[in-house]
Order: C-alpha cells, then structure tokens, then sequence
C-alpha cells in the first residue's frame, strides 16, 4: 500500500481491479513449429502496454491471438486461455467478429480501403448498424477523425480516396477506423515502423491521448518508442515471456540478464 | 598453371582498351539487335491483322449493298385479282397468301424486259411486290413503278465482278437508267434462304446474342462463385487440389467435345429444343465457365491480403469482406477474364454444330427455345455454298461478326476501366 502512494500508475490498477485481458498459458503453434510458449499476461485498462523483443520473438503472433486473427491463418493453433472481461475468447459461445470489434487492430502497414476517406472511417460503423442514419454517422465520422488528429487535416476532402493520404496520415486514418467502431481494447502492430520520425511522432502523441478511453496494446520494435509511450512492458525472447512490469523498471532495472542484454542493444 | 597466372594481367584494368571497347559495341549491338527483334515481331502481326481487315471489308462491304431494278407494273391489266378492300382490317393477310404474286411479277416482267425478263430479278422479288401492295393497297388501282431485288448475275455485275454477258445486260439496263444500288436492308433484316439476294444476317446475329446472354448468365456467376469459395472459403487439400487441376483441364478440353457432352445431357437426357439459343448457351456456358474460375482464381489472389487484415480487424465477417473488399477490388481481373471467354465462345462453330444449331432456319428466333443459328456457323453454312452470291455475303457476315466482338468487348472494357477506377 506504501508504493501506491509513490506510483500513480499502481494507483491506476488498483481503481481498476480487475484486468481487461488475461492471458494464462497461451502458446501457439504453426503447424509443428511452436511460435509462442506458455505466456501468461494482463493488460489493463487505461493503459498503454507494450511488446518488445527481437525479430521473431513471437509477439506479433502472440497480439494476433489477442483478437483471433491468427484463425485466418489455417496452420495455426493456439492453446490456453484469453479472457476479455473474464469472458474466454476462444470459447464457442463467444462471436469472433463482434470480438474482433471490440478489441480494434491497426497494422505495420498502413492499409487504408481503396474507397473515400469517408467511408474509410465509416465503414464499421455501417457493418455493425452503430448509427441510424446518416447523421448519425457523420458525427460518428467526425468524431473519430477527431480523436485520431486527423479532421482538421482531411475535413475538406472526405470524397477522397484514403490511399491518396501520406503515409503517417493513412495511418492516423487506420486509427480512426480502429476507433470508429468504439472498440475496448486497441491492438497496434508496428504502428509506426514505416512512418517518417514526424509521423511517428504524431503517433505516439495520439496513442497518449487515447490512453484514457482504452487499453492499448503495442509492437513495437523500437525501444525508445516502448519507453516513451507504454506504462507496461512485455519482453519477449523465442517465444517466451522473458520479463513483464512496469516500463520504468524494466527499462532501469530489469531482473533478467537477457531483458538487460537486449535493451542496452547487446543483441536484437 | 603459370601461364595462365602469368597472362592475368596484375595491372589495374583498363576501361579505355581496346577489348573493352569491343565488349561495348557488342553489348550495345545485342541491344539493337533485340529491339529490331521485337519491332519485327509487331510489324508481322500487325500485318497479319492488316490483311485480314482489308481482304473482309473488300470482299465484304459490297454485301451490305444490293441492286435494283426498276420494273413497271399495270395492276389493273395484271392476274392479280384482289380487291384493294380485302386488304383493310382481318383479312388481309389471307387475301395476300391467296394472290399469286410470283405469275404478277413473270407477266409485268416479261411485259417489259422480253421473254428472259423475269431472269434480270431475284427469285424472291416477288416478295417485294408483296409488300408493296400490302403497304399501299392503292396500288392495285393504277399503273405503278417499282424497284425489286435484281438477280444474283446482275447484282454481282453491278459491283463489278460480273460475267460478260451479265456485264453487258447491266450496262443496257443502267443506261436507260433502269438499274440501282442502295443499302441492302434485306441482309440487315432478314434471316438465311437459298437465294443469296435474298438472305440476312438477322437471324444469326440474334441468334448469336440470345446464345451470348444465355452463356453469361449461366457462366458468370457459377464461375465467380466457384473461384470465391475456391480462394476464400475451401480448405487447401486433395480434394480441393484435384478441384483445381480438373477446372485447369477443362480450360483445355477441345470445344467440340463440350458439343457431344451438350447433345448427350441436355437433348437427350434433358429433352431440351434442338437448335436453340438456350441449349447453345448452355454448351457454351460449359466451355466459358473455366475460364472464369481460372481468371476469377488469379484476381482474388492478386487483392492485397492487407485489405483483408483490415476489413476482419474491424469485425467485417468472411462474406462481408468478400463483397465488399475482395470482388470490387477483383472484379477488373475477373472481366478481363469474362471478356476472353466469352470472345471464344462468340465465335465458337464446333459445339453448336454437335447439337443442331446448324439446321437451316429462315426466321429469326423469338425466344431462347426458338431454332435459331449464330454467327460463326451462318459463316460456316454460307462459305460452303457453290453460289457466287454467297461469297460476299460470308464476307459481310464476318465483318458482322467481328463488329459484334468488338462492341461485346468495348464494353467489357468500358466496365473494367469503371471499377478500375476505385484502387
């Protein structure tokens, strides 16, 4: 009880108990091979937490379990147990492409729709019959566009085709996709590894912004970016969850030689 | 050993030498050579090309046109005994079977070419006489001049090819101004006969986009669907594999086996009409359905699976990401395919001989069960006609039938530039 009162972000998980998503012994498989083995993790709301390792460590394959987008993959298989609202994921009952909206993805890649900027964004919301009727939905558009700094910069040009944007804006305009179907949890693969340093800059400022109304996931290869914008860090090593806690103390003080190896750019 | 080490020469190498010099005029002369090549190659097909659209419209424009000529006709004085009033209303038509149009057109012919005047007119003049009393039945009160169909010798001497003698009757008749040469609405509206004066191409162009329709509504959307579940849905094992190879050899099953495969299921299994645009298309359709798949297949797999990711990110299930990412963005590629598919079987004869679309039908078809022919066999029926009159009209029946291709692919493309359009 002494830390929390030292640490504001302990403070945070105690107001809110219990964590978003849990992971307990999940490991996946392509084919024979074993991609990720027996992780076991939370993530918490109003968080940002990121994934760190080196390439191939499994924790692009372990975020993509997160909202079974691995189930497109025919060769993989997970095993273990995700819970989102201590709810299991994998569970018959549970409806993969209403999970999929609840927990949003945004990719590496930017991969805006080749259709208008507009419909990009209010796409999700016509699937999931979020507004009823087209005002309804431009408030939605707006709203969205908004929140991902994005408006000010296409209010103008809504008619035109997403894949027309520069590349950090086609990303904020995945964002804006991501959120516009009010999702809980946001997953982010790399979301900036192939965006200029203004860009991703532009992205870690709106990945702060977004912390208080999700929790947010991250990939992210570069470690400077994991410390400035997560307040949880996972390290991943061959598949395995090497060490997971606060980002200040992994980042000062991590209890692993490996974790310690890796972040002062020993190997990676 | 030593030789050679001793012939390398340890000095830096010299880029201005001799032998370097010579390596660079070769390199840029196998450039030269190549491009020549290529040029070469264009200039060979386009010639081809060239000389297959000259020869047509040389030998086949000339069926788009057809003589004349002038005939004066004494109703009154003729042995046409019809009342001008039987001609209004009910009866008429009977009336017009119960006259003896062809005697009519022997006497006023021979009236005023001689004993050999009813030669200088084509066998089926007399329908024009016909149709010109039933259009004016006025006529029949007064002396009238009329211009009908003139015979295969004249028309061909009209337009220069004539024999001597036919030559020299056409001259006669067109100076005293008795001769002429208009279009020939007849091919543009009527259907085969006999007489090549007489036959159109109406029939088998209608019979060619009836057959058309019939194959594009049957082979489009099974071979999009087929190629769908094949990309998006079917697990990847034997089963599909030998799926995948068996569509792969159907593309390349000689057509006239798809014709015994269409005689033997769909009329004698099916009892469907013989010679009807359905079960032409229906054959067809076999043939096109492949080609589709294999195109379909190939543009499905050519959308970024970026686009997928981000469609099911966002909680778009399997058949929405399909309609309303995937075929958009495939439907370019699928067209592309449609358009060669249906381009084979526009111009397929060997099927549809197999089940009886080679009959010899002198109405145009009124539905998908009517006998009907189609393009390319009215060609074929028409080339291996022993009469001169036929020649042109091959000729003007394929000019007709490339027309068709042409249009069906201008809006094939018109359509893919469309979607094209939204990347």
């Amino acid at each position: 009880m002494a830390d929390m009162i030292q640490s504001p972000i302990q403070a945070a998980d105690a107001a809110a108990s219990s964590p978003k998503m849990t992971a307990r012994g999940v490991s996946v498989f392509y084919g024979e091979k074993k991609a990720v083995d027996d992780v076991s993790i939370d993530i918490h709301r109003e968080h940002v937490t990121a994934f760190i390792g080196p390439s191939g460590c499994g924790k692009s394959t372990f975020l993509r379990t997160l909202n079974r987008m691995n189930d497109t993959i025919g060769s993989a298989r997970v095993e273990g147990r995700i819970e989102l609202d201590s709810e299991d994921i994998y569970a018959s009952s549970m409806d993969v492409v209403q999970l999929r909206a609840r927990v949003g993805m945004v990719f590496q890649k930017p991969n805006p729709f080749p259709k208008s900027i507009f419909e990009n964004v209010a796409y999700g919301p016509r699937i999931h019959g979020l507004a009823a009727g087209k005002a309804e939905l431009d408030v939605i558009v707006e709203r969205s566009l908004r929140r991902a700094g994005l408006w000010d910069e296409v209010k103008d040009r809504l008619a035109e085709s997403g894949t027309a944007l520069s590349g950090g804006q086609q990303q904020r305009l995945c964002i804006a996709r991501a959120i516009a179907v009010d999702p809980e949890v946001i997953l982010m693969d790399e979301p900036a590894s192939a965006l200029d340093p203004i860009a991703t800059a532009r992205i870690e400022e709106l990945i702060h912004e977004l912390r208080g109304n999700y929790a947010i996931v991250i990939v992210t290869h570069n470690m400077q970016q994991a410390a400035r914008v997560s307040q949880r860090t996972a390290f991943f090593h061959l598949g395995v969850l090497v060490e997971y806690g606060e980002t200040s103390a992994i980042f000062t003080n991590p209890r692993e030689t490996r974790t310690k190896d890796y972040i002062t750019g020993r190997y990676g | 050993m030593t030789d050679m080490a001793a012939s390398i020469d340890p000095s830096p190498t010299d880029w201005n030498g001799e032998a370097m010099r010579r390596r660079i005029r070769r390199r840029y002369a196998a450039e030269r050579r190549f491009k020549l090549l290529g040029l070469a190659a264009i200039l060979v097909s386009a010639g081809f090309l060239a000389f297959l659209l000259v020869t047509m419209f040389s030998n086949g424009i000339s069926g788009f046109a057809r003589s004349e000529v002038r005939l004066d006709v004494d109703f009154p004085r003729s042995s046409l005994f019809l009342d001008p009033a039987a001609l209004e209303g009910f009866g008429a038509d009977q009336a017009l079977a119960g006259a003896d149009f062809p005697e009519a057109l022997n006497e006023a012919a021979q009236a005023q070419y001689g004993d050999s005047g009813r030669s200088l007119f084509s066998e089926g003049a007399w329908i024009g006489l016909r149709d010109a009393v039933r259009d004016d039945p006025s006529l029949l009160g007064r002396r009238a001049t009329l211009w009908l169909p003139a015979s295969t010798a004249i028309d061909i001497a009209a337009k220069g090819e004539g024999e001597a003698e036919a030559e020299r009757l056409k001259a006669r008749l067109a100076e005293a101004g008795r001769v002429r040469t208009g279009i020939n609405w007849t091919f543009l509206r009527g259907s085969d006969s006999t007489d090549p004066s007489a036959v159109g191409i109406w029939g088998a162009f209608k019979g060619s986009l009836l057959t058309m329709i019939v194959t594009l509504l049957i082979a489009f959307p099974i071979g999009v669907l087929s190629a769908v579940y094949l990309e998006e849905y079917a697990p990847r094992n034997r089963w599909t594999d030998m799926i995948e190879v068996s569509i792969n050899n159907l593309a390349a099953v000689p057509s006239i086996i798809f014709g015994l495969l269409g005689l033997a299921i769909f009329l004698n299994v099916m009892h469907l009409p013989r010679s009807a645009p359905l079960v032409g298309g229906l054959t067809l359709a076999l043939m096109t359905m492949p080609v589709i798949v294999i195109a379909g297949r190939n543009a499905i797999k050519s959308v970024p699976p970026s686009i997928r990711d981000a469609a099911l990110g966002i909680g778009a299930s399997r058949i929405q990401v399909v309609f309303h990412h995937v075929l958009p963005l495939a439907l370019p590629g699928i067209l592309t395919g449609t358009i060669i598919g249906m381009a084979r079987a526009l111009g397929e004869t060997a099927p549809l001989l197999m089940i009886g679309m080679r009959a010899f039908v002198a109405a145009p078809p009124g539905g998908f069960a009517d006998p009907a022919s189609v393009l390319p066999v009215q060609i074929f029926l028409w080339s291996d006609e022993v009469s001169r009159g036929f020649v042109e009209k091959t000729s003007a029946a394929i000019i007709v039938l490339l027309v068709f291709l042409l249009a069906m692919n201008g809006l094939a493309i018109y359509l893919r530039n469309k979607f094209e359009r939204r990347w």
